[in-house]
């Protein structure tokens, strides 16, 4: 019984603080995905021929974001009967954005207008190791452009 | 180069769907296959446990209740309850092979006696204070001696073991000890005691243990007014005899019916509790 109650506790406490963290995450990310919609991501690995020659360098950024109670038991759930998780999706896109955010604030740092060859990297922290911390890194990194200044 | 950012929608990667939708769902989902695993295996386990040889469960049972009584008053109570008990046994049929071993465990506080395993049938004195006759402790007495005659000691260990054992595997397969502790406390309430289809067959046959012994059945519905009182005075901790039992009440009604049915008579002389038995 005691379990029981421990593990309950454990469960609605899980929901409340993690419902709020990624609410106001969310509301964080919206915001700075606005202010940087003028820095450009390209996928692609080269920029266009025509474009005027440029200053380049690596930009980088990346996040870590803990899994709450809650999710993961929901996810522990849908092991059993599959489908989507949903739990860890918003969890990964969290990650996802909060990491091209990052990136973006250190292209703009270096005052770069796009960042070309986008690539993502994705890693578990807890390798599947029971017990360990539920943790998901996600790493965005490209290739900035800089417009260089034209000697008038 | 023409090139914009355009403004992603949201909800392609992540749906609106509300987090506590999704864990009703899954919760419920899983309480079901938990409840037809349960009772799918547990009806299983009852169907082959009753073919264990009483033998191999007087071997698992071991000592059971084996500890000796301390004084002479304890040693002479035990004495009588296993006389009454040989006697009932005399009507009932048993298997050759399946002795009955009354224990008595001074205990004033549980008004109880249970069956377990390997034929042992442990009498609280907490029930002898409380019976009014003689043909009442029978009653209840023929009750226990039933449930180890029908098996339900080692039916509902078997029940129990192998629901446990598949809701640790369901738990593990899982993957968390957070779905342990849920699962866990799951099992143990299903897997307790006897079952209501165990309970009625066990009174049906000791009604009729008690018309083939005493030639009437008066004293036997008494048990169950004295369980239903002990209930209405300690509605919050019913008599353990209680749990998992028919309601009393219909318990009484259908002792008149099978009497009635079988020409038993209802009313008859009542014996007096032996002597060594009347503990105030």
């Amino acid at each position: 019984m005691i379990d029981l109650i421990v593990f309950v506790t454990l469960l609605a406490l899980g929901y409340g603080f993690g419902r709020m963290a990624e609410t106001g995450h969310y509301r964080s990310i919206h915001r700075r995905e606005k202010a940087f919609r003028n820095i450009l991501l390209i996928a692609a690995r080269f920029p266009p021929p025509d474009l005027v020659p440029r200053k380049t360098q690596l930009v980088a950024g990346s996040a870590v974001i803990s899994v709450d109670y809650f999710k993961r038991f929901v996810a522990g759930l849908r092991n059993i009967f599959g489908g989507r998780v949903r739990s860890y999706e918003s969890l990964l896109d969290r990650a996802r954005r909060e990491a091209i955010l990052r990136m973006k604030s250190q292209a703009r740092a270096l005052g770069a207008d796009m960042v070309f060859n986008i690539k993502l990297e994705t890693a578990s922290i807890s390798k599947g190791r029971r017990n360990a911390i539920g943790a998901v890194e996600v790493l965005a990194y490209g290739t900035a452009c800089v417009p260089q200044k034209h000697e008038a | 180069m023409q090139y914009e950012n355009p403004e992603i929608p949201e909800g392609i990667n992540v749906t609106p769907e509300h987090h506590l939708k999704e864990f009703a769902v899954l919760v419920g989902g899983a309480l079901a296959l938990i409840l037809a695993i349960v009772l799918l295996l547990g009806w299983l386990a009852e169907s082959i446990a009753a073919h264990i040889p009483f033998s191999y469960e007087q071997e698992i049972a071991g000592d059971l209740g084996g500890d000796t009584p301390v004084d002479a008053t304890q040693v002479a109570i035990e004495r009588a309850l296993q006389t009454l008990a040989d006697g009932l046994v005399a009507h009932m049929q048993l298997p050759s092979e399946m002795r009955i071993h009354v224990h008595y465990v001074d205990d004033a506080d549980t008004v109880n006696a249970f069956a377990t395993l390997g034929g042992n049938v442990i009498v609280f004195r907490g029930l002898l204070e409380q019976m009014p006759s003689e043909n009442a402790l029978a009653m209840v007495m023929a009750h226990e001696i039933t449930h180890v005659q029908h098996r339900d000691p080692i039916v509902s260990l078997g029940r129990g073991v192998v629901v446990g054992l598949a809701l640790a595997a369901i738990a593990g397969v899982s993957g968390g000890d957070l779905t342990d502790s849920v699962f866990g406390s799951a099992g143990t309430l299903t897997a307790l005691s006897f079952n209501r289809a165990q309970e009625s067959a066990a009174d049906a046959s000791a009604v009729a243990t008690l018309a083939a012994y005493y030639g009437h059945v008066n004293g036997a519905a008494a048990v169950f007014d004295l369980f239903a009182r002990l209930e209405a005075e300690q509605p919050l901790q019913p008599p353990a005899f209680m749990a998992s039992h028919p309601d009393s009440g219909d318990r009484s009604t259908s002792i008149a019916a099978q009497a009635h049915a079988h020409g038993w008579p209802l009313t008859g002389e009542l014996t007096p509790v032996p002597e060594a038995l009347r503990l105030q």
